[in-house]
């Protein structure tokens, strides 16, 4: 079954759509900068001195108050919005597994920021950066970016989130939205990384995705070999009741270090199971107001 | 200690494939996590009870094999020697006499006397034994000894209830018997009597060694009827006479109101005030030729039902019909008939055509009776008959010479035919010297002369019964005498069969013998006034039957569906020491239980074992699920 079938396009269309009447820009494209220049929508006026362009005199303001004012409008400028995809093999896992989830909630933030016209970029990574989409603009390329999305696959031995965004970072582009699509089980800690697009002026976002079976492991009781999907090392254990609420504390207190984490930066952060339908997830992130902006 | 199974010692085999298991190592379940990292750090902590973790799979192998031992121990039924030194015979002897269903504790004593014995049944350690026997009519041995605790409470509790007397001494003499071993060691020999000590050898028991009374029963207050028979009247041949006896056992006055009935008709209703301990009696006399069913009762609800009822059967009585055959006639032959209430009297001078014998109407099971006077007719028709003073011989005797003056010296006393009847003062100058043929049987010579001359003789031939009085009864004194009636009616009932007797009402408990009729032919049921149904040996004339322990009317039928019965037994409480509710001083007050022995602890060792056994088991089960071990 492909991943990005026909249904999942109907489903982009319509929260394009649904993001436009909604939001009216207030999602990702369409952020106005402070910059006054040669924009469409008014600003404000100004007192005309001498050189000013005559086009952009008010002339009825002249005839009625007999004053020489200039109008004066706002610049548009597109936004660009970086989507940084987890690409390890821990994303590998779950029913329905995570990867194809994150790929899909990818494609979906792309669609809606090409939609608003704003230019969006793709990096898939794993213990480093392992793929990129380049930066482009307009509909027309979703195709394109589906593509690129359904030939990544899942590799990796560790996941290394600083790594990734030390050569993000250091690349010759334009500052912007950063939003990483990960499960953010780095083993050395998602802070690291993340803190580094902060400090280059990135704006990040995070959208953490988990599987219910990582939150509330069951059928783990008695003597079991343990073996991470990622880093293929095993472990014999034998897990009790009281082992399996520990993980769920630990567990859960790793998700609420993320929450924290996000609250403490001003980031936005969005955790999700996968359980939840992707465009579920999208509008719930369309209903949080200032999650993407 | 020592086994009592040690063939059970090879279960313990089974360790070595246990062993086996556990030094196998077990492919562990492989489970994919997305990362190890929450996983590690819950284990990582856990690294200073790394040695434990060791310990934890042997601690495992060690419950399963303490599992496994206290299994195999069990098996083998161990056992130490001072339990069998120890062990007790105890005998349960339970009264399930009459007084037993006295009510005055609910729901009777024989309820509570089986509830107290179940608990000393649960108070029985692993080595005793016990047996049970009920002490009521004949003391019976319910259950034999035996240690299986369910299968003496499943005796006891079926422990019938009856009306009969109480056994207690014989109950106990019989214990003794029964748990006395070979060499008579009474050591930890146990008797336990469960009593209301309403019985006459009470205070024997209570010397007995060994002996434990244990009391069931309030002292209460009863009316009881101790004695009701019926009998035909002796001169009356429709009356009859009832002796009853109602005694009040209680310690205060009671008014009650005695009622007796024949067949459901009121016949004698009296009222009673009875002071404490008082007995009433009396003897009633009442008339009725149909006979029947005699009941009598008290109108009082008390503890005991059984004794406030009584019944007794009396005889029906039959017309007879009587031909008087008297060429002279003879007044005093004739009145005396005539006086009888039971005799149609018809009276000819010459005997009737041996073609038509005489018979009484269509009834033709009933014969009629022939008198001759002087003449007989040869042969002699068949068919009963009262031959008196014949003037000539017949088929059966030959007339000879008269004997003057004859003294009575024999007289056979036993017979029913002399009941009440003298006739050695009797005058009597004359009379037939008889000389009987080999056609007359083996006669009955029921009085006869000095010289050996046959006064009154019987003969029972199969064609009728013949009675000859040889005398002259127009000279002498003997139709004058009341021995003469009585005679007459006594040859009348002996024509008549045994329809006549007296059939006593029988005390419960009773054992009686009684004649079947037609043995060979038939199967005959006792069927008891509770519903009850015994088989009566089949092919014999006469048998026992007994013990009757219940009240009312026992019925002999033959084994047939709608049979009417061949013979009924009316059987009563007529026991004063049952009727008697109130406990002697020496009977232990209820609520004097006795000691309840081991209960759980006197369980045998085995039985300790699989207890731990399975504590074990619930042990590793909550261990397992919490995966404390593996």
């Amino acid at each position: 079954m492909p991943l990005f079938d026909s249904d999942f396009l109907k489903k982009l269309e319509y929260l394009s759509l649904v993001s436009k009447r909604l939001f009216r820009g207030t999602l990702l494209a369409q952020r106005r900068t402070m910059q006054l220049g040669g924009g469409i929508e008014f600003a404000d006026h100004r007192d005309y001195t001498p050189g000013d362009d005559f086009r952009y005199l008010d002339w009825n303001l002249y005839a009625r108050h007999d004053e020489l004012l200039l109008k004066r409008f706002q610049e548009e400028e597109d936004l660009h919005v970086y989507l940084l995809l987890d690409c390890s093999r821990s994303m590998n896992f779950g029913v329905p597994c995570k990867f194809n989830f994150a790929r899909q909630v990818t494609a979906a933030l792309a669609y809606i920021a090409l939609a608003d016209l704003d230019r969006i970029a793709v990096v898939a990574f794993a213990e480093d950066i392992i793929a990129d989409f380049p930066l482009t603009r307009g509909k027309g390329r979703i195709l394109a970016l589906l593509s690129f999305l359904e030939n990544l696959q899942p590799q990796g031995a560790d996941t290394n989130l600083a790594r990734v965004a030390g050569g993000f970072v250091h690349r010759n582009q334009r500052r912007g939205l950063a939003i990483v699509v990960s499960d953010l089980y780095d083993p050395g800690g998602f802070e690291r990384g993340l803190d580094l697009l902060r400090h280059h002026r990135y704006e990040p976002h995070i959208v953490q995705i988990y599987d219910r079976r990582e939150a509330d492991p069951t059928n783990m009781l008695g003597d079991l070999e343990l073996y991470d999907i990622e880093t293929m090392q095993g472990r014999k254990v034998t897990i009790t009741e009281k082992n399996l609420r520990q993980y769920r504390k630990l567990f859960e207190a790793f998700e609420q270090s993320v929450q924290r984490y996000g609250n403490q930066y001003g980031i936005g952060c969005t955790r999700t199971s996968t359980e939840i339908p992707f465009d579920e997830l999208i509008l719930k992130m369309m209903r949080a107001a200032g999650a993407v902006r | 200690m020592n086994f009592a199974n040690p063939m059970g010692l090879i279960w313990a085999s089974l360790a070595i494939p246990i062993v086996i298991f556990y030094i196998l190592k077990i492919r562990l379940r492989r489970v994919p996590v997305s990362t190890i990292l929450f996983w590690r750090q819950i284990f990582e902590e856990k690294k200073p009870r790394s040695l434990w973790q060791r310990l934890r799979h042997l601690l495992s192998l060690l419950i399963q094999l303490t599992f496994l031992a206290l299994l195999v121990g069990a098996l083998t039924q161990p056992f130490f020697s001072w339990e069998i030194d120890a062990a007790r015979r105890v005998v349960l002897v339970i009264d399930n006499s009459a007084s037993m269903n006295a009510t005055d504790v609910e729901p009777s004593r024989l309820a509570r006397a089986k509830e107290l014995g179940q608990r000393i049944i649960d108070g029985l350690r692993a080595r005793d034994d016990m047996a049970i026997i009920a002490a009521g009519t004949q003391p019976q041995v319910i259950c034999g000894l035996t240690g299986h605790q369910r299968t003496l409470h499943e005796h006891l509790t079926a422990v019938p209830a009856s009306d009969g007397p109480t056994r207690l001494a014989e109950s106990v003499a019989l214990a003794g018997r029964l748990v006395n071993d070979d060499k008579g060691e009474p050591k930890h020999v146990q008797v336990i009597v469960l009593t209301d000590g309403c019985a006459k050898d009470f205070a024997e028991i209570t010397k007995m060694d060994h002996v434990q009374i244990v009391g069931v029963g309030r002292r209460t207050g009863n009316v009881g009827i101790t004695a009701f028979q019926a009998r035909r009247s002796l001169l009356d041949p429709i009356g009859y006479e009832i002796l009853t006896e109602v005694v009040n056992y209680s310690d205060e006055q009671v008014e009650c109101r005695f009622e007796i009935d024949l067949n459901g008709d009121v016949i004698e209703v009296v009222p009673l005030k009875l002071a404490a301990n008082e007995k009433w009696s009396k003897v009633l006399e009442k008339t009725s030729a149909s006979g029947g069913l005699l009941t009598a009762r008290i109108n009082r609800d008390d503890a005991l039902v059984a004794d406030n009822r009584a019944v007794a059967l009396l005889p029906h009585r039959e017309y007879q019909p009587v031909l008087l055959v008297s060429a002279t006639g003879d007044l005093f032959l004739e009145k005396v008939l005539e006086a009888h209430a039971l005799v149609q009297l018809s009276v000819v001078r010459k005997p009737p055509a041996p073609s038509s014998p005489p018979r009484n109407g269509g009834d033709k099971g009933k014969d009629t009776i022939t008198v001759y006077h002087h003449q007989v007719p040869n042969p002699l028709p068949p068919g009963p008959a009262l031959v008196i003073d014949p003037d000539n011989g017949c088929d059966l005797w030959q007339v000879g010479d008269k004997v003057q003056n004859p003294l009575v010296t024999k007289q056979d006393h036993d017979s029913p035919l002399m009941a009440h009847i003298r006739l050695d003062n009797v005058l009597m100058p004359e009379a037939r010297q008889l000389t009987f043929t080999p056609a007359a049987g083996k006669p009955h010579v029921l009085a006869a002369a000095l010289t050996g001359e046959p006064l009154l003789v019987a003969l029972d031939r199969p064609e009728g019964k013949v009675l000859i009085l040889t005398v002259n009864l127009d000279k002498g004194d003997l139709p004058l005498r009341t021995a003469f009636p009585i005679l007459v009616t006594n040859t009348l009932a002996w024509f008549a069969g045994g329809r006549g007797e007296l059939r006593e009402a029988l005390a419960a408990g009773s054992i009686t013998e009684v004649m079947l009729p037609q043995p060979s032919a038939r199967q005959y049921l006792l069927h008891g006034p509770d519903g009850q149904i015994r088989k009566l040996p089949p092919g014999v004339a006469r048998t026992t039957i007994g013990p009757l322990d219940q009240c009312g009317v026992w019925s002999i039928v033959v084994a047939a569906p709608g049979a009417d019965p061949v013979q009924e037994i009316a059987c009563n409480l007529a026991n004063r020491e049952e009727s008697d509710l109130r406990p002697p001083e020496a009977l232990p007050s209820l609520g004097e239980e006795p000691a309840r022995a081991m209960g759980f602890a006197g369980r045998p060792i085995w039985f300790y074992l699989l207890v731990a056994a399975w504590l074990l088991a619930g042990l590793e089960w909550y261990l397992y699920q919490r995966r404390w071990i593996s």
